[in-house]
């Protein structure tokens, strides 16, 4: 296998340098020859291995590192601890526009960023006329930077990427800006560059991006590589992370009366479930549901069962009178609803099993609880559920 | 061969960072050009007055010269000196945003600051001296050849003292504020508004180790009096600029992978 890019045990301290003294200390430090001693921790180690033709995307809470891992690949800044080994030719798009001179003309600074990245004049000679086509922002390319919009020095920027053809591309979320033609216009030439065999590392909070564009994704977590592996995996544990933690105060609000209730829910379960793990099903799995009710006066209840996503938003529910469906009578007060979905269309992700008990009118609310469950599964469909369809021509 | 290809890329970007700092510095307004002429001038203008006019100032081996040529060609080499090693001290943290953003060899700013700067110097110079011909001054322009090697270990000179400065001033922020004095004191201390001979024996001794006094003496031996004075001495300037050259981009490079954390 072809490597492009090692990262071995690699750690990163930022000194403290607020202080003169805390400067003077961190250079006579490096000038023996040893690493600053104190400071803040951003990454520690960190280990990874990206093949030639498998884009890895990283993503994580903002804070998590990644700007400086990115930084640290492109060789920006050096790692603490550790070593970076990059193969190959790099196009680093950590920011757009970065090392553009705002008083000089988008020519000049075309000609300048070029040669930063290794095009020699001649080769930017035959290929000015292409970068010109891409940027597309007409005789503006020569005026000062300074006299531009966002957008055209984000398409002055990606236009000179494109003419370097490198074989590893690292970006940090740097498409957000510009319009959406142009957006379109990075996303395919990207697509293409993919496609052609070059190799991506990209940042994005996008997992809609990343899981269409990377084969391998990397979760870090303050500093540390939370999970690592085959995109769908990692993004999903990393999604349903999110949301759950997103769903925390949430929770709270909607936290079950207990004991005091009326009619409680004795139990709600869920079949294939562990102890402590939230229980995982594949896309098309049947859900099997049973949900307990004590009623206090020995009337049969009413159940509801639903299904929310982690961050509390319905995904569908059902109401089991409304169905004329009615309980079975386990033992004096104790009464039990079963309930199978068939063939689940959730797509991948975190929800919740969320089980209610109603008096026997169908009034009133009495109890709430909760069981989160995930499903997994490859797909690049978006939303909640998959809906039935053919595509006609 | 991917190296060579490397080192010969760098080169162009090399040649772009130093356009770039010319038009930055000095062709940014119209009147730029012209203070980079007119400001040592005036400065000449200066010193010519109070040495020559007010101290009575007499070179006895230049009596045929006059006081003002005699300056004049030791005086755009030290501006050009000075002047480069001053813009590259700040030249790092100039370019912090440069350096935060995009990956290169951090060297490349403070040397193409001090190319820079010696090139538009240079320009003076050559207006200069035209000059000074043209006012009557005999210039052996014949001697020019050799006074381009000189300029140029000059050059690599002021390229290795910028290495050290403008590292140091990442961290040490108060570089900035010691080394115009140390610059003035050094402008004092060699022999460009005075002869060598003037400093008194003792002193001369420590002189004779001051690598500026020997280029100030070498230019004016070439260019005023067609004297060619190459010996041991010159043998040892090269070894010890390019060993001190080497010196200082080593030192450099110990601390350039740290610089993003410091600025």
């Amino acid at each position: 296998m072809d490597s492009l890019v090692r990262v071995e045990a690699v750690s990163k301290i930022y000194p403290r340098v607020h202080k003169p003294r805390e400067r003077m200390q961190a250079f006579t430090s490096l000038l023996l020859g040893r690493q600053p001693a104190h400071g803040a921790t951003v990454l520690s180690d960190i280990n990874l291995d990206v093949v030639r033709g498998q884009s890895l995307g990283i993503i994580g809470e903002n804070g998590a590192g990644k700007s400086t891992l990115l930084k640290l690949l492109t060789g920006v800044i050096q790692p603490t601890q550790g070593r970076v080994v990059v193969h190959g030719n790099t196009a680093a798009m950590l920011e757009l526009g970065a090392g553009f001179q705002p008083d000089f003309s988008g020519m000049d600074n075309v000609r300048m960023k070029a040669s930063l990245m290794g095009l020699t004049n001649k080769e930017l000679k035959e290929r000015m006329h292409d970068i010109l086509e891409f940027a597309d922002i007409g005789e503006y390319i020569y005026e000062p930077v300074k006299h531009y919009s966002s957008g055209m020095v984000v398409r002055l920027g990606f236009a000179v990427i494109t003419a370097c053809r490198p074989d590893l591309l690292i970006t940090d979320e740097v498409l957000a800006v510009g319009d959406e033609s142009f957006q379109k216009k990075c996303i395919q030439w990207i697509q293409r560059f993919v496609e052609q065999g070059g190799t991506l590392l990209l940042v994005s909070h996008s997992m809609y991006v990343v899981q269409k564009l990377c084969q391998k994704a990397l979760w870090i977590h303050s500093g540390k590589v939370e999970q690592y592996g085959d995109v769908f995996p990692v993004t999903q544990a990393y999604l349903a992370w999110h949301e759950t933690r997103l769903a925390k105060e949430k929770k709270l609000r909607i936290q079950a009366t207990g004991e005091g209730a009326y009619y409680r829910i004795e139990g709600l379960s869920l079949e294939g479930a562990i102890d402590g793990q939230p229980p995982a099903f594949a896309m098309g799995d049947t859900l099997k549901v049973e949900l307990q009710i004590y009623s206090p006066d020995d009337r049969p209840p009413v159940g509801v069962v639903g299904v929310v996503r982690a961050d509390g938003t319905p995904v569908y529910g059902v109401i089991s009178d409304n169905e004329g469906i009615s309980p079975v009578k386990l033992a004096d007060h104790y009464y039990r609803f079963r309930l199978q979905f068939t063939d689940i269309s959730l797509l991948p992700g975190s929800y919740n099993l969320r089980g209610h008990s109603m008096d026997p009118e169908g009034v009133r609310l009495f109890d709430t609880q909760e069981l989160v469950f995930t499903i997994t599964g490859n797909t690049k469909e978006v939303g909640y559920i998959r809906l039935p369809h053919y595509w006609s021509d | 061969m991917i190296k060579a290809n490397q080192r010969k890329l760098d080169l162009v970007f090399f040649q772009n960072l130093v356009i770039r700092q010319i038009r930055q510095d000095y062709l940014e307004n119209m009147t730029g050009f012209a203070w980079l002429i007119l400001q040592p001038m005036i400065l000449l203008a200066v010193y010519a007055f109070v040495f020559s006019t007010i101290f009575k100032a007499r070179i006895p081996e230049a009596a045929d010269i006059g006081f003002v040529p005699y300056l004049a060609i030791a005086f755009w080499p030290w501006t050009a000196f000075s002047e480069a090693i001053l813009r590259a001290n700040t030249s790092i943290t100039a370019n912090g945003a440069l350096i935060g953003k995009i990956a290169f060899a951090t060297e490349q700013i403070p040397l193409a600051t001090v190319t820079a700067t010696f090139i538009m110097h240079l320009i003076g110079y050559g207006a200069v001296l035209i000059v000074l011909q043209l006012t009557g001054t005999n210039i052996h322009w014949l001697y020019f050849l050799l006074v381009i090697p000189v300029i140029i270990l000059m050059w690599v000179f002021a390229c290795a003292i910028a290495l050290f400065t403008s590292a140091i001033q990442v961290f040490v922020r108060d570089v900035a504020q010691i080394l115009p004095p140390l610059m003035t004191f050094w402008f004092f201390t060699t022999p460009i508004l005075y002869a060598a001979s003037y400093l008194p024996d003792s002193v001369q001794v420590i002189a004779q180790w001051n690598p500026m006094a020997w280029f100030i003496a070498r230019l004016r031996e070439l260019l005023l009096f067609g004297e060619i004075n190459f010996g041991f001495t010159a043998l040892a300037m090269v070894l010890f600029i390019t060993f001190f050259a080497w010196v200082s981009i080593r030192f450099f490079r110990r601390f350039s992978g740290h610089f993003e954390d410091f600025l």
